[in-house]
C-alpha cells in the first residue's frame, strides 16, 4: 500500500451540504489535515456557512464563529485576544472566507487584523464570485467571465474589470507568512497550512477553488481545473516568508491556458483573442514572480576560497 | 382551484417547471400562482416547488400541504423524501421513472403516472449525463395526465421562456406527453411499502448550537452516478481518498478504498483522479423499491 502523503485524521465531516464536486469542501477538508484540531475557525456569510452547519449538525471538528460577512478579520482578533485573556496559549484562530468576504466587503476588517498584526490565519477560499447567492460578479472573478451581474449578451461579455489581487494587497501588509495553495495539490496544501499553523503574527492562505455551478463546468473536473490552474502559470503556488519570495511549484514550459479556459462554461463565449491576450498576462505574472524571487532571496555569502586561520 | 407540488433536487430545474407550468397557464387564459420552498438549493440537494391554478385570481400565499397533484423529477426521492404527504385520495402522483407505473411505491388511494424523462431528455440533449434537464418533459407528462394545461400552451411558455434550446425543450415536452402511462387510483401497487420513518427530532444541548456531526446526515440521495471500483486493479495508491470532497472514502486495512455510499455524493472526481482508471461511474439504481 502506497504511505499516506498527507494526515489520516479528519476533521471534515462527510454530510456536508455543499454541491458535488465543491473545490471549497476540498480546501476545508486539506487545510485542517495541516491545522489539527486545536484550532477555532471564524466563517461569515458564504457557502461554507450553508455547508458546515446542516442545523443542527456540524462538519466541522473544531469549534465554529458565525459572523457577519464584513467582520471576519476583526472577529478573529476578538477570538485571539479572548484565548490571550484565558492564557490558552496553544489554540489557533482562523478566519475562513470566500472571495466577497475577504477581497470586497471583508477587505477593510481583514486590513485592519494585518496591520494590528494579530496572531491568526486568515484564509481566503477563492471560488471567484459571491456564489452561495447564486453567482454574482466578485472584485476576484476573473476578467470575461460571465456571472449573472456579468452577462454575455449582445455587446456586453462578461465581466469587464481585472480580477483582484489580494495576494499583492495582504503583502504590502508585511505578513509573517503568506501562500498561494489550490486543492489539486494536497500536499504542498497541508505543508502550507502546518506552516501557517507554526507561525506567528498574521499569516494569510489564498486557495483557489473550483466551483462547478459557478464556472459551470461537469464536477469531476475539479481536481484537472486546479491542477491547470497551477501548470498554466495562472495560479503559480508559492509562499512568502518574511518577504522572501518561494516558488513551490517550479514549472518549466508554461502549458496552454486554453485547456483551462476551455473547460469551463462562464468562458464559452470567449474568442482567440481573449485566449491570447490572457496567455500575455499569464506570462508576464509569471516572470515578475521569478524576478520576486530572485530578489528577494537571503544572500549567500561565497565560502572563502582559503581557510583564514586563526591569527 | 389545483394545487400542484414539485419535488426535485437542485440542478434539475423543478423551480423552473414551477415557473413554466404557471406561465402556461397564463397563456391558457387562467389564474397561476408558483414560488419555491426556501432552502437550500445545492445541486444534488432536495428542492420543492409550489403552483396553484384557478379561474379566479389566487389568495392563498402559503405553501401546499394537501396536493392535488404531487410531481416528483428524480425517482431516487421516493426513497428519501416522503413525496406523497398529504397527497389527497384521488389525487395524481407523477413520477420521472422508467418503471412500470403499477410499481412504482406510492398509495393505491392515488392516480399513478410514469414517464421515463430522464431517457428523453438525454435523447434531446438537454443538460448533462450527470445531470439532465427533465423538467419540460415532466412537465408534457403532466399536461397529457392531469389536464391542468394544454400542451400547446406550455409549447408557448417554453418558446417565450427558456433561453436555451427551446424547440429540444419542445419536443421532449411532445414526447413527454404521448408517452406518460397511467393508472387509477384503486388498481393494486406490486411495490413492497416503502419503509419511510421519520428521524427523531435532535434533542439541542445548552452550550453550543450544533455538536451533533455531520456524518449522520445521508446524502446518498444526491446522486445520479455510482462510483464502483474494480479492486483487482487498484493499486492502492490512495488518491481516490486524498480528493475526495465529501470525505466518502476509507481505506482499508490493506489500504484498498472502500466508498461510503450513505455519503457519496457522485461528483465523480475519484474516477478522474484514478491514475489506472478501476473507478466507473455507473448509473444509479431507481432506489425506490
Ligand atoms: C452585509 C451582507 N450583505 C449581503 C449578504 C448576503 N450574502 C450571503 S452569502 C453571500 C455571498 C458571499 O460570497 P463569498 O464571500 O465570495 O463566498 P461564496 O458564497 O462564494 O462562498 C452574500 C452576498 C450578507 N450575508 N451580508
Ligand atoms: S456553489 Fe460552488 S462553492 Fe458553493 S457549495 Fe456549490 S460548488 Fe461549493
Ligand atoms: S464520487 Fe465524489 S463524493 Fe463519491 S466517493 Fe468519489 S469523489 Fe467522493
Ligand atoms: S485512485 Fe484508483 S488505484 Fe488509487 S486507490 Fe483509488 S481505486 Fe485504487
Amino acid at each position: 500500500m502506497a504511505k499516506l502523503t498527507i494526515p489520516a485524521e479528519e476533521w471534515m465531516y462527510r454530510g456536508h451540504a455543499a454541491c458535488p464536486g465543491c473545490g471549497p469542501a476540498l480546501a476545508m477538508r486539506l487545510l485542517l489535515k495541516g491545522l489539527g484540531p486545536r484550532t477555532v475557525m471564524s466563517i461569515p456569510a458564504c457557502c461554507w456557512t450553508v455547508i458546515g452547519t446542516p442545523y443542527p449538525t456540524t462538519a466541522l471538528g473544531i469549534a465554529l464563529l458565525d459572523n457577519p460577512i464584513e467582520s471576519t478579520g476583526a472577529s478573529i482578533a476578538g477570538l485571539r485576544a479572548a484565548l490571550d485573556a484565558l492564557r490558552i496559549e496553544d489554540v489557533r484562530v482562523v478566519g475562513f472566507a470566500g472571495d466577497g468576504g475577504t477581497a470586497d466587503i471583508g477587505l477593510q476588517a481583514l486590513s485592519g487584523m494585518l496591520e494590528r498584526r494579530t496572531d491568526a490565519i486568515f484564509v481566503m477560499y477563492d471560488n471567484e464570485g459571491y456564489m452561495n447567492t447564486g453567482v454574482q460578479r466578485s472584485s476576484a472573478t476573473p476578467q470575461g467571465a460571465w456571472t449573472t451581474t456579468t452577462p454575455v449578451e449582445g455587446p456586453r461579455r462578461g465581466k469587464r474589470e481585472a480580477k483582484k489581487e489580494i495576494m499583492s494587497i495582504v503583502l504590502a501588509h508585511h505578513p509573517a507568512y503568506a501562500a498561494t495553495v489550490n486543492p489539486a495539490f494536497p500536499e504542498d496544501f497541508v505543508r502550507k497550512a502546518e506552516k501557517a499553523r507554526d507561525a506567528r503574527g498574521p499569516r494569510f492562505l489564498h486557495a483557489l477553488t473550483p466551483c462547478p455551478p459557478g464556472w459551470k463546468f461537469s464536477s469531476e473536473e475539479t481536481i484537472e481545473l486546479g491542477r491547470l490552474a497551477t501548470e498554466t502559470g495562472l495560479f503559480p503556488l508559492y509562499e512568502v516568508e518574511d518577504g522572501v519570495y518561494r516558488i513551490t511549484r517550479r514549472l518549466g514550459t508554461l502549458k496552454p491556458v486554453d485547456e483551462y479556459v476551455r473547460l469551463q462554461g462562464r468562458f464559452r463565449h470567449w474568442e482567440p483573442e481573449d485566449v491570447r491576450e490572457l496567455s500575455e498576462e499569464v506570462r508576464r505574472g509569471w516572470e515578475r514572480l521569478l524576478r520576486l524571487e530572485r530578489e528577494t532571496a537571503p544572500a549567500v555569502f561565497p565560502k572563502p576560497p582559503v581557510a583564514i586561520a586563526a591569527a | 382551484m389545483i394545487e400542484i407540488r414539485f419535488h426535485g433536487r437542485g440542478g434539475q430545474g423543478a423551480v423552473v417547471a414551477s415557473e413554466l407550468l404557471a406561465q402556461a397557464a397564463f397563456l391558457d387564459g387562467r389564474e397561476p400562482q408558483c414560488f419555491p420552498f426556501f432552502g437550500v438549493e445545492r445541486r444534488g440537494a432536495p428542492v420543492t416547488a409550489y403552483a396553484r391554478i384557478d379561474d379566479r385570481p389566487v389568495g392563498v400565499r402559503t405553501s401546499i400541504v394537501n396536493p392535488d397533484v404531487v410531481v416528483v423529477l428524480d425517482p431516487g426521492l421516493l426513497a428519501t423524501t416522503p413525496v406523497c404527504d398529504g397527497l389527497k385520495d384521488g389525487g395524481l402522483l407523477l413520477v420521472n421513472s422508467p418503471r412500470p407505473v403499477e410499481r412504482l411505491a406510492a398509495p393505491d388511494s392515488v392516480r399513478r403516472a410514469a414517464v421515463d424523462a430522464t431517457a428523453i431528455a438525454v435523447a434531446h440533449g438537454l443538460g448533462s449525463r450527470t445531470m439532465p434537464i427533465v423538467n419540460t418533459t415532466v412537465l408534457g407528462a403532466l399536461a397529457r395526465a392531469s389536464g391542468a394545461v394544454s400542451l400547446e400552451a406550455l409549447g408557448r411558455a417554453i418558446d417565450r421562456f427558456v433561453p436555451s434550446h427551446p424547440e429540444a425543450n419542445r419536443a421532449a415536452a411532445s414526447d413527454g406527453f404521448a408517452s406518460v402511462r397511467c393508472v387509477d387510483a384503486g388498481v393494486p401497487s406490486s411495490a413492497p411499502p416503502t419503509a419511510w420513518a421519520p428521524t427523531a427530532p435532535l434533542v439541542l444541548p445548552d452550550g453550543p448550537i450544533a455538536t451533533v456531526p455531520s456524518r449522520s446526515i445521508r446524502t446518498a440521495a444526491w446522486r445520479t452516478l455510482t462510483p464502483s471500483i474494480d479492486l483487482a486493479r487498484c493499486t492502492r495508491c490512495n488518491f481516490c481518498w486524498k480528493y475526495c470532497p465529501d470525505d466518502a472514502v476509507e481505506l482499508d486495512a490493506r489500504g484498498y478504498p472502500v466508498i461510503a455510499l450513505d455519503s457519496c455524493k457522485g461528483c465523480g472526481i475519484c474516477a478522474q483522479v484514478c491514475p489506472p482508471k478501476t473507478i466507473a461511474m455507473v448509473a444509479t439504481e431507481e432506489t425506490a423499491p
